[in-house]
Formats: C-alpha cells, sequence, structure tokens
C-alpha cells in the first residue's frame, strides 16, 4: 500500500491546499448561481438545511445528546422572523439576531433536563418539544396565524439596496446570503469544535464520569451546547422564512422535519464538518429525484420517505460515520494532514485524562 | 353527572388503549432497553394489513387474528435483523434505526394502501344505537369491547410473566441479562420473543382503536397513540407493565376531563399537555410510579 503524503497543519502546502480548495467553492457557487432560478432555488433551501443540521450536529453529533425536536427551533427562528417582519415592521435581515438569541435561551431551557437525564430519555423530552411547538402555534393564532398560516408579505423580503441586488433578484440574493452564511457556520463550527469547548463536547459525549472527573463542567458543556446547537437551527430557521414566505405549523415544523434532519445528520456522518452539507444534499435531492419514479397513483413523498428510512438503517448498518466518515476514512490512505508535535503536549495532557484516548481523537478530534 | 360519567368512559375507553401500547413499550423496554419509537408504525402497519384483509371480504376477526400474527412475525424479525446488530453499539444507533423503522413502515403503508383515509369496520357493534345506558350516560358496546380486550390482553400477559418458563426468563432477562445467560436463558430468543409480543399488542391496539376515532384509518393514526401510550409507560415508569396499565388509564381519564372542563387547554392542546406530562415526570421522578430505582455505579 503507498504511505500517505503528511501535510503539517499550517505549513505552506496545507495553506496552499486550503487555498485552491476556497478558490474551488467559490467558482462552484458563481456557476451554481448562474443556473435556472429552480436550480438556485434548490441549492439555497440546500445550504439552509445545512445549516440547520450543523446545528443539530453540535448537540448530537459532538456532545452525545440526541435531539428529535431540532424542528421546533427551526419553527421558532422561522416564526420570529416572520412575526417581527410582518407584525413590527423590521427588515428580515434585522430579526436575526433577535431570532437566535431566542432560540438560544429556549435550546438552554430545554438543555436543563439534559443535566438529570439522558440518551434515550433526553431524546424523549425533544420529542415532547418538537410535537408541541405545531401545536402552540395552532393555538396562539393571534400571534402566528394559526393552522391559516403566516405569510410574509414578498415585498418586505426584497434585498436590501446596499446588497447590489435588485428588487426582483430575491432568489439570487437568498442563494448569496444562505451561501455565506453556512460558511461561517461551518467555520465556527470548526473552531468550535477544535477548541478547548470542543474537546470537552467530545469528552463529555464519550464518557461523561471521566470528563467531569478531569473538569469538564459536564452541566455548562451541555446546557450551553444545546442553547447553541438551537441558535443556529433557529439561524437556519430564519433563512427559511424569507426563502419561503408562507409559514404554516403543519407544513415545515413537524416532527418529520426533525426526521429529517436527524437522516441528513447520519447519512452525511454525525460529528465531521462537512457532514451537514452532505447530508443536507441527500434530503433535498432524495426526494426530489425519487419524486419522478413514483407511479402516478402514489401521493407524493410516499417512496422517498420508505428510501429515507431505508438509506438511514443502512448508513447505520454499513457505515456508521456516514459517507463524510467513510470517505475521510479512505482518503487518509493518501493524504493526511498532522499538527505539529509542540500543540500535542498540552492536547495529550487533556486527552489522556479520558479513559480512552485513542478513540477520542479517531472519533471527533483528527 | 351524564357528561361526567360519558367522559369517563370515553377516558377509560382511550386508556385502555394507551395502557396496551404503554405495554407493549415497556416490555420491549424492559428486555432491549429502548423505546420503540417504530411501536405505532408497525402498530399502524398491521392494521393496515386488517383493513386490507377485511376489504378482501374477510371477517374483520380474521383481519385481527391475522394482524397479530403479523405484529409477532414482524416485531421479531427486526429485533433479530435490525436491532440487535447494533445493540451492543450504543444507544443512539438503536434510535436511529428506530426512526427509520418508523419513517419507512408508514411511508410503506402508504406506498401500498395510498395514503387516503379507510373505513376500518369495527369487531364490535358500533351503531348509534348499540350502547348501554347507566346513569343517563352511554357506554357503547364498542367501548366495552376494547375494554374486555384489554382486560384478556393484560391478564394474558400477566399469566404470560408469572406463570410460564418463558415468562420467568424475559424477567430475568430484564432484570439481569449476564446472570441470565450465564444461568442458560438464550437471551437472544428472549428478546426476540419480547418484541414480537409487543408487535402483537400493538397490532391488537390498532385494529382496536381505528373504528373507534373519528378520522378512522389514515397514515397519521398511530403517532398520537405512540405519544400518550410513551407518557403513560413513563407515568408509571418505564420498566413496570402495572405502571404502564395504570398510567394509561389514568392518562386518559385526566385527558378527558382536561378537555372538558380546563378551557385554557381544552381540544387545542392535547399532545402538548401530555407531554407535558412526560417532561414533569422525566424531570421531578425519572423513574415514574411504579419503575424500579436505577443505580448507576461510578
Amino acid at each position: 500500500m503507498r504511505t500517505p503524503i503528511v501535510l503539517a497543519r499550517g505549513s505552506w502546502p496545507h495553506r496552499a491546499a486550503l487555498l485552491v480548495l476556497a478558490g474551488l467553492v467559490i467558482l462552484a457557487l458563481l456557476w451554481a448561481s448562474g443556473l435556472a432560478q429552480f436550480r438556485v432555488s434548490q441549492l439555497t433551501s440546500v445550504f439552509i438545511y445545512a445549516i440547520a443540521i450543523s446545528g443539530l450536529n453540535l448537540a448530537t453529533g459532538y456532545t452525545g445528546l440526541l435531539s428529535i425536536g431540532h424542528s421546533a427551533f427551526f419553527g421558532l427562528g422561522a416564526y420570529t422572523t416572520g412575526i417581527l417582519v410582518m407584525r413590527y415592521n423590521l427588515d428580515p435581515l434585522s430579526t436575526i439576531l433577535p431570532a437566535v438569541l431566542l432560540c438560544f435561551v429556549v435550546g438552554f431551557v430545554i438543555g436543563l433536563p439534559a443535566l438529570r437525564i439522558r440518551g434515550l430519555y433526553l431524546a424523549l423530552v425533544t420529542l415532547a418539544v418538537g410535537v408541541a411547538f405545531p401545536e402552540l402555534v395552532r393555538r396562539f393564532e393571534s400571534l402566528t396565524g394559526g393552522a391559516r398560516g403566516l405569510v410574509i408579505r414578498r415585498r418586505l423580503l426584497n434585498p436590501p439596496p446596499w446588497s447590489g441586488f435588485g428588487p426582483g433578484e430575491r432568489a439570487e440574493w437568498l442563494f448569496w446570503l444562505s451561501a455565506v452564511t453556512l460558511g461561517a457556520v461551518l467555520l465556527l463550527v470548526h473552531l468550535l469544535v477544535r477548541s478547548r469547548a470542543g474537546l470537552a463536547m467530545v469528552a463529555t459525549r464519550d464518557n461523561e464520569i471521566a470528563a467531569a472527573a478531569s473538569g469538564v463542567r459536564v452541566a455548562a458543556v451541555k446546557t450551553t451546547v444545546f442553547g447553541l446547537s438551537g441558535a443556529v437551527t433557529g439561524l437556519a430557521g430564519c433563512l427559511f422564512a424569507m426563502y419561503l414566505a408562507a409559514l404554516s405549523p403543519d407544513g415545515s415544523f413537524t416532527l418529520l422535519k426533525s426526521i429529517e434532519f436527524i437522516t441528513g445528520l447520519v447519512i452525511g456522518g454525525a460529528a465531521t464538518r462537512l457532514g451537514p452539507l452532505v447530508g443536507a444534499f441527500a434530503v433535498v435531492y432524495i426526494p426530489y429525484l425519487t419524486a419522478n419514479l413514483n407511479p402516478a397513483n402514489v401521493s407524493q413523498g410516499q417512496l422517498s420517505g420508505v428510501l429515507f428510512g431505508v438509506v438511514l438503517i443502512l448508513i447505520i448498518f454499513l457505515m456508521p460515520d456516514g459517507i463524510v466518515g467513510g470517505l475521510s476514512r479512505l482518503s487518509g490512505r493518501l493524504l493526511q494532514v498532522h499538527t505539529p508535535t509542540p500543540l500535542v503536549q498540552e492536547e495529550n495532557h487533556e486527552a489522556s485524562t479520558v479513559s480512552d484516548s485513542r478513540d477520542l481523537t479517531a472519533r471527533g478530534v483528527q | 353527572m351524564s357528561l361526567l360519567l360519558d367522559r369517563l368512559f370515553d377516558g377509560i375507553t382511550n386508556g385502555c388503549v394507551y395502557a396496551i401500547m404503554a405495554l407493549a413499550l415497556v416490555i420491549v423496554f424492559r428486555g432491549s432497553g429502548t423505546i420503540n419509537f417504530a411501536q405505532g408504525e408497525l402498530a399502524l402497519f398491521t392494521t393496515y394489513v386488517a383493513w386490507w384483509l377485511s376489504t378482501l371480504g374477510a371477517p374483520i376477526w380474521a383481519g385481527l387474528v391475522v394482524a397479530t400474527v403479523v405484529g409477532l412475525v414482524l416485531g421479531a424479525g427486526i429485533e433479530r435483523t435490525l436491532i440487535r446488530p447494533v445493540r451492543r453499539r450504543n444507544d443512539m444507533a438503536v434510535l436511529i434505526v428506530c426512526l427509520g423503522l418508523f419513517t419507512a413502515l408508514n411511508a410503506l403503508a402508504g406506498l401500498i394502501w395510498n395514503s387516503e383515509s379507510k373505513v376500518m369496520p369495527s369487531v364490535f357493534p358500533n351503531g348509534l344505537e348499540d350502547y348501554l345506558s347507566i346513569g343517563g350516560a352511554r357506554l357503547y358496546f364498542d367501548g366495552l369491547g376494547v375494554w374486555l380486550v384489554v382486560l384478556v390482553v393484560v391478564g394474558l400477559m400477566f399469566l404470560l410473566f408469572n406463570r410460564t418458563r418463558l415468562g420467568l426468563h424475559m424477567r430475568a432477562v430484564a432484570n439481569a441479562p449476564e446472570s441470565a445467560a450465564l444461568s442458560g436463558v438464550r437471551t437472544g430468543r428472549v428478546l426476540m420473543f419480547g418484541w414480537g409480543v409487543s408487535g402483537a399488542i400493538g397490532a391488537v391496539a390498532g385494529v382496536l382503536v381505528t373504528p373507534l376515532s373519528p378520522q378512522q384509518l389514515g397514515l397519521q393514526t398511530m403517532f398520537p397513540i405512540l405519544i400518550y401510550a410513551s407518557a403513560a409507560a413513563l407515568f408509571g415508569g418505564l420498566d413496570s407493565p402495572v405502571g404502564a396499565v395504570v398510567g394509561g388509564l389514568v392518562l386518559g381519564v385526566l385527558q378527558q376531563l382536561i378537555m372538558g372542563y380546563v378551557g385554557f387547554i381544552g381540544d387545542t392542546l392535547p399532545q402538548t399537555a401530555a407531554l407535558s406530562i412526560i417532561v414533569a415526570v422525566l424531570v421531578l421522578r425519572p423513574n415514574g410510579l411504579f419503575g424500579t430505582r436505577q443505580l448507576e455505579r461510578v
């Protein structure tokens, strides 16, 4: 077998490779933005999903808090934007900050039970949140428009003048807005995961007791991560509200959306940096591509539902790290990026306190 | 007074259904230590089988029996082929497999029998005139039938757990899987049987409950019931069959009373109310009313 090429992190070939990659991504985006409007919108929804799944990845992938309730954060973000724009005449972009903050607080509060309960039971609490959200939206009709839905006037969603997009170029504006936001989210997740806090998250996931014993404040990690996770998914919800411009409790914010997020995360690869993006492609394109295969007498979505379920189970059996995890293991045979030694001194100290440091490095911190 | 009795009867009927679904969840949980999120959709699928047989001209009793057998086989098959291989890995893998089953079974039912609502024939007479009058309140025969069947199922489960060798093995596996295996219990088979039994119970619950509900049989029929059943199971303590039955009945009655008498919640937030119970139980008393305390070795 060939020995892999080893690049040191921060060395000039590594930096050059990153620059080339970034350039290629920008070129790909430029090319994609020139596609037909339908395709551009589809890609926008992929980016929005990828942001939402990145949020889920923080809690479920890196910290091991399984959530079946992230549809609620998605909805909360979307409805906050919708309500602030329609009822309080705010500019759509300025609604993002309050929405994200609100989602963080709600996520933090929902994370509180995670201090006492874990795994399955936490999944039940999040299930409760996910199921309750559409009911609450219907109940508080005066604010949310109830079952009839909340329609945001298109005029209010036009691109701001400073962006350089004309009033008719809403699709392009959202495409770039989502792409840039996604890039920022992926970068932030990357930095977070590589930081001390990221190590604490992974340690909490792999062995809570050992993590606590070595000084990780498990309670703070869990609640804060759940809040962050909710905030990121809520951010995706804001963009989704601008994208769809019509919100209804039963349309996009039911438990099925949560299951879609989990499916995307598992397919793409939990606890991987690019897993959410790959998963988002799967979640958007599998139903789209199978819609044409559906026999005419079957209502839409059934075949893709079966496929989702089967793919989900197959991935668990065949590729537990998802597509990105599997690919990066393969590519590891050709190319490895390795952190230069001086840092290892410090990281070893932290890693060896977790019962199985090999497991830690293999699963989380490459 | 008669209104209260009416609500009470409705509550007990619903509660009976929650109770046996909760029982099915508890049987799986005791063996495998997981909540089977696909339980409801498994029941849905078998109910569709019963409905399909009834459209072919089979009496619904026969449909019930076939559905039960299908539930048994499906449940056992799922445990053997899908759950057992990933069980040792971690909780999350099992949960995700269950979620996959949830999506796939629901969509498969829609794919085979399309997604329009069906009219499900009832096992019991369910005309508007088929009722007993008690204190001015109407106790419909189909409700009474559900009570009886649930009583029979619970009785059978009691006998199974307490009077048979297999039941003893099931309890042994639930309490101490390793010791049970060392004393010659074939844990794998016992777990498989547990999943099979809960699949069968789910089928009974599905066939009984769908004719009661106004929307009849649709793809969304079983999901709310699963939610209530999980609340009931948690309320009673996830590893206690008695707790599941009591929890189901209490939840059913409570729900009717809340819907009838608490204006703010009314009939707009039924699931939220049930789920608040889940959260409250988990936070305040994680072992439920009848559950055993979990000790953790550090």
